[in-house]
């Protein structure tokens, strides 16, 4: 899989973000659903999306299991038909009918489909008889940028999972769409593949055009995303661009005497609200301060006036620790009291992370 | 038309479309020789069984009836076929999501599943044309193992009528071909839209026995009455029903079918909520 390794030009457009529920303003949107509602018969799945996607971004959408990622592509697609609410498409609106509007679409929804009987090469060849013209020599690129070109003449039902995924995702890009729509397209991809296709998403980005993805893979979605949505229960509960989104969400990590936690809390409570002060492993001494990560220097300061010495400090950000505490973070054991759960932080800059163990996953 | 040569490629690459093939033609010729072999035996014997049994494949091998028998022949048993095929390519396109995919390139559903059924139509036409001329060597093979004369074979105004004989037979295999096409519509999945498809079959073939007269209407019947010359019986699945409608009648009944059954696909793949 060639990555084509392109340098990212800036998010263009990030700024255009309006904040959720922003009804106006959907002009140099790539995207735009208002008061989105859907349901699977009595259960509501969509309920009254607001998402507002730039143009020439990497979009991350993200949301727990349930919360209605796939449900708003399959409506994006027009494969199923919302009960309520507006979708506009790349500036124009997309309703029942409209569906010319998809040939600037590529879509990657759940998993990929094909004919198992039919290679590679021709399931993309008579994908490509539907929908918009595509060149044929379109196909034998895709084929290439996703590292199929060895085996487009093995029949699909031999292909691994991951293989399946590219193709798929080859399959999306198909008719060089302006804007692309990527169910965990990262499913079943190797290292190798998942770094590949991060990079071929950064750079159609930088090509000016919109790529709105959901992932679970947080870590992932934090290095390549320019903007991010996070929905819950069919509701969007946070967007904007990811950088502004974890400058509010800055974590400060502090280990002292396990003796001493108490006395740092108390120390540190002028900083931060109770429930912005963590303690992440009492045994270890651990604590987690939700600050700013530009104010490392006067979480030590206050400690040593206090008389606590801490022996080891860590500062950075977390897609994940955002996400989980907007989305209820429903992790195996949500601590007491007022004490949030903590993810891992996975994402952090720093190495040697706390063991944070009794938070949420 | 970019689809629908599409479509046909799909169907030629499909092993579907020649294990169907396969499986026809050697059901056919396996009948045939058998009951070429049947007369043969049955040749010197006296008993009254014996002879009616012979009497019944006398006429059913000798041309230039022989020419209706077989269309009889690959029709009923074409049909049963052509259903299951039809099932299993409708049926196929929503349960490996291939229909998802074009539906969300922007591709029209109708447009999609009827332009998929008019490719069906032109393997089936290939299918019919060839399946005859196959039933036809094997009932003259049939008739000489027998010992029946094939001296009808060359019969001038029997000869000139088969283009549209086989037409008319082509549309009825298609009329059983659309309803397997729109039970896995609606079933949305091949195995069960050929469930249906053979349990309808059959269910028609008994329920004649009790409702002929509603029996008569029902898609298979029609199909073999519309392709019947009014003589002889030929071999009928579900169409062997006692009370059959006139050729002509029977053959507005396959286009209300053949029609139905598209309106059907076409309504349905368009309100149908795609989320597999
Ligand atoms: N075909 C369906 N029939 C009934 N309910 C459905 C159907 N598809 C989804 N749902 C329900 O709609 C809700 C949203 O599902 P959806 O698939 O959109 O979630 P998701 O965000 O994609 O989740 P995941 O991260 O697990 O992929 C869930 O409660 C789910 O049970
Ligand atoms: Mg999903």
């Amino acid at each position: 899989m060639i990555g084509t390794g392109g340098v990212r030009m800036g998010g263009a457009g990030v700024s255009a973000t309006s904040g959720a529920g922003g009804a106006s303003g959907t002009d140099d949107l790539a995207l735009a659903t208002r008061g989105l509602r859907k349901s699977y018969g009595p259960r509501r799945a969509l309920d009254g999306l607001d998402l507002s996607v730039p143009a020439g971004v990497v979009y991350g959408f993200l949301g727990p299991n349930g919360a209605g990622k796939t449900t708003t592509m399959r409506v994006l697609t027009g494969l199923i038909h919302a009960d309520g609410g507006t979708v506009e498409v790349l500036g124009k609106p997309f309703r029942r009918g409209d569906r010319h509007r998809l040939f600037e679409v590529g879509a990657l929804i759940e998993s990929p489909t094909f004919y198992p009987y039919l290679s590679a090469r021709a399931n993309l060849r008579e994908l490509a008889a539907s929908g918009a013209p595509v060149p044929s020599k379109r196909i034998e690129e895709l084929l290439d940028l996703v590292g199929l070109c060895d085996r487009a003449n093995d029949k699909v039902q031999n292909y691994s999972m991951g293989m399946k995924q590219r193709l798929g995702i080859a399959a999306a890009l198909l008719s060089d769409p302006k804007l692309l729509l990527l169910d965990e397209p990262a499913n079943g991809l190797d290292p190798a593949g998942i770094v590949a296709m991060r990079d071929t998403l950064k750079t159609l980005a930088s090509q000016g055009k919109t790529v709105f993805v959901s992932s679970h893979l947080l870590a992932e979605v934090q290095v390549m995303a320019d903007v991010v949505g996070i929905i819950a229960a069919g509701k969007l509960v946070r967007e904007g661009p990811l950088k502004e989104l974890l400058s509010m969400q800055g974590v400060i990590k502090v280990r002292v005497r396990p003796n001493l936690v108490d006395g740092a809390i108390a120390a540190l409570a002028p900083l931060a609200k109770a429930e912005r002060l963590t303690e992440t492993d009492r045994d270890e001494g651990w604590l987690s301060v939700h600050l700013g990560t530009n104010r490392a220097e006067e979480v030590n300061q206050k400690l040593a006036g206090a008389g606590i010495y801490a022996s080891g400090l860590e500062s950075g950000t977390d897609l994940e620790m955002l996400f989980l505490e907007l989305t209820g973070g429903q992790g195996p054991s949500s601590s007491e009291g007022e004490f949030v759960g903590l993810g891992s932080p996975n994402g952090a800059q720093n190495g040697g992370a706390p063991a944070g163990k009794g938070t949420a996953a | 038309m970019r689809l629908f040569f599409s479509g046909i490629r799909k169907l030629y690459r499909r092993p579907a479309t020649f294990v169907t093939f396969g499986l026809l033609v050697g059901l056919i010729v396996l009948i045939l020789i058998l009951a070429g072999a049947t007369a043969s035996r049955t040749v010197g014997t006296g008993s009254a069984s014996g002879q009616s049994s012979r009497a019944a494949i006398k006429d059913l091998l000798t041309f230039p009836g022989a020419y209706d028998r077989m269309l009889s022949v690959v029709v009923s048993i074409g049909g049963l076929f052509g259903m299951i095929y039809g099932a299993a390519i409708a049926g196929s396109e929503w349960s490996w999501g291939t229909l998802k995919s074009a539906v969300a390139r922007g591709e029209s559903r109708v447009r999609y599943m009827l332009l998929s059924y008019a490719s069906i139509g032109l393997m089936i036409a290939i299918g019919i044309v060839v399946v005859f001329v196959i039933a036809d060597v094997a009932a003259v093979a049939s008739a000489s193992l027998a010992g029946i004369s094939t001296s009808g074979l060359s019969d001038t105004s029997t000869l000139s009528d088969l283009p549209e004989r086989l037409l008319k037979g082509w549309v009825a295999v298609m009329e059983e071909t659309a309803l397997g096409f729109a039970i896995a519509t609606l079933a949305r999945s091949q195995l069960a839209g050929i469930g249906a498809g053979i349990a309808f079959y059959f269910g028609e073939g008994f329920a004649s026995l009790l409702l002929p007269d509603i029996v008569k209407f029902m898609p298979f019947s029609v199909a073999s009455a519309a392709v019947s010359t009014g003589s002889g019986s030929g071999l009928g699945g579900g169409a062997s029903a006692t009370a059959s409608l006139p050729a002509d009648q029977a053959l507005v009944m396959v286009f209300v079918w053949l029609i139905g059954c598209l309106v059907v696909v076409s309504l349905f793949s368009d309100r149908a909520e795609i989320t597999g």
